[in-house]
């Protein structure tokens, strides 16, 4: 393992020019038109949008969200129009935000990765990708592609023959080795991986003993889960020499500087930007602060 | 929908109880006070720490542009609530805001129907349309305080006005007086005033749908309103307020 080193704030990602490290996560600010209709994107690195699967998808029934008053569980269910309407609505109103847009994309088989990327592939909107490998892997009897570090390959590499743009894989920390997906998403070709998405969690009212979630399980995030992905970021950018982007629980300056310390290119703000759209900007004005004082 | 909302650091003119767990804030906030109208939502955080991590959405009950002030009541139900019912005057809460769409005021007879704090916002509502008529349906007499002045009353347990609920004072109701009708309340109780609505006047009647939310600004998909079209309306951004007919009643 390598030693954490001191923070350097990067100038670049994939080669784009960057005003900061900070970047939005997938599924907290849509494709940016919100907050860029707002000016609130300067200090904003990179978008991430919200996952984008072949088919429109209506999304999960309600409830969808529930605040444990200590993080945020969500079940959206990967709500979404689908490629065709992306393509035709989205994009296009994408194009102003004026800052480089990430697409997330997922889906239910591996083809359905691949074709969902070869069909974007018709927009010049975007600079990126972001492959969402959390979703059930259809072919494996319902069980993330992630959680299986072969399957993760099988997904970049599918991904990697669609498209000559640069892409990120964002790992999951639910029931997998991140560390063993990773280098198996850079040996098939990746550029960069996400560490990480949300972990598992479920609420139960115990007066009825029922889940609060149709599902059962949802996705937890929550400032207190720093460390977690602190921990994450630094066993997996000790083993691939592809770039590492932080996502969870950064709410404010000095929790970016940790993330780089530990290996981090770029991190991203998600539950934190939901209820503060100005985050990144705040954090900015904190970052300009923390390293004047050194 | 959302791109004039501001994010104010709200001074605290008022913070008291009014009622058992019904509490009354009064915020100053001038840029979001200019701009509200009934039946929008700000979003407020309860504290300026970590924790909770999202905003309460509270519709305004509310809003004095003169003086650059907008008021809240709300049911203190969990932390987030209970967390702003303790803030005191000369403290200051951010408010993100205004958002959502809210009623479409249009002239002539107004019916408002509310459950419970459903009423909450229909103060302010009623300073827009110039009056109207207004029913409601509590469980007791707690919070009676907070309606409108001559509103007709139903309680449950009988303590105040008629025993019984708000679709039974829906008896007396001729729908064809009214050119439009508002109903703000909790699910069920929104779905029996829209079912005792003869179909003729489906599209008079704007509800005010309630959602636990993520952002309140459109962009976390948490807060989806079965459509009568198929799939789900996101309630913070298509709504709160929506013409009853574009809700799919069977799914609510």
């Amino acid at each position: 393992m390598k030693a954490p080193g001191r923070p350097s704030i990067p100038a670049s990602f994939w080669g784009i020019p960057i005003p900061g490290p900070v970047a939005l996560a997938s599924g907290t600010c849509g494709f940016g038109i919100e907050l860029a209709e707002m000016n609130l994107l300067d200090d904003v690195a990179f978008v991430f949008s919200k996952a984008v699967t072949p088919e429109p998808r209506d999304g999960n029934e309600p409830p969808r969200i529930y605040d444990t008053g200590m993080g945020l569980l969500n079940s959206i269910g990967l709500a979404n129009p689908g490629i065709e309407k992306v393509l035709s609505d989205v994009l296009p109103r994408a194009a102003s935000i004026g800052r480089p847009l990430v697409i997330n994309v997922a889906g239910a088989t591996v083809e359905e990765f691949a074709r969902t990327v070869s069909a974007l592939e018709a927009s010049g909107v975007h600079a990126g990708y972001e492959v969402n490998v959390s979703c059930p892997n259809v072919e494996a009897g319902g069980m993330a592609f992630g959680v299986d570090p072969s399957e993760v390959g099988r997904v970049t590499r599918a991904v990697r023959r669609e498209t000559d743009r640069p892409f990120a894989v964002k790992l999951t920390p639910n029931g997998g080795d991140m560390v063993r997906a990773a280098q198996e998403a850079e040996a098939a070709g990746a550029d960069a991986v996400t560490v990480c998405n949300t972990f598992l969690g479920m609420k139960i009212d115990w007066r009825t003993g029922t889940p609060v979630f149709r599902r059962g399980v949802a996705g937890y995030s929550s400032p207190a889960l720093l460390p977690l992905v602190v921990a994450g970021v630094w066993q997996v950018s000790s083993a691939v020499g592809i770039p590492v982007i932080a996502s969870g629980g950064v709410r404010e300056a000095s929790d970016v500087l940790e993330l780089l310390s530990a290996g981090a290119s770029l991190v991203q703000v998600g539950t934190g930007v939901l209820r503060r759209p100005s985050l990144p900007s705040e954090i900015a004005a904190g970052l300009r602060e923390l390293l004047c004082e050194d | 929908m959302n791109g004039g909302m501001m994010d104010e650091s709200a001074l605290v003119m008022e913070s008291r109880f009014v009622d058992d767990g019904i509490a009354r804030l009064v915020l100053e906030a001038p840029g979001i006070a200019a701009e509200c109208r009934p039946g929008q939502f700000a979003m407020l955080e309860p504290s300026p720490g970590a924790f909770p991590v999202t905003r309460r959405p509270l519709t305004f009950s509310g809003c004095d542009r003169s003086a650059g002030t907008v008021s809240f009541l709300f049911d203190v139900v969990g932390k987030g609530t209970s967390l702003l019912s303790e803030a005191s005057p000369g403290d200051r809460i951010r408010l993100l805001g205004p958002l959502g769409r809210g009623y479409d005021i249009t002239p002539g007879r107004w019916l408002l129907i509310a459950g419970g704090m459903g009423a909450a916002g229909f103060p302010f509502l009623l300073s827009r349309t110039g009056g109207g008529l207004v029913l409601a349906g509590m469980r007791s007499s707690r919070g009676i305080g907070c309606l409108p002045a001559g509103s007709r009353l139903a309680t449950e347990d009988g303590s105040a006005g008629v025993r019984g609920l708000v679709t039974d004072l829906l008896v007396d109701i001729d729908w064809d007086a009214f050119d439009s009708v508002a109903v703000c309340g909790p699910a069920p109780m929104m779905k029996a005033v829209v079912l005792a609505a003869p179909r003729s006047a489906a599209h008079r009647i704007q509800v005010s749908m309630e959602s636990g939310m993520g952002c309140g600004w459109g962009v976390c998909g948490g807060c989806p309103v079965p459509s009568s079209g198929g799939g789900y309306l996101s309630c913070c951004r298509d709504g709160p307020v929506f013409r009853a007919d574009c809700i799919d009643w069977e799914r609510v």
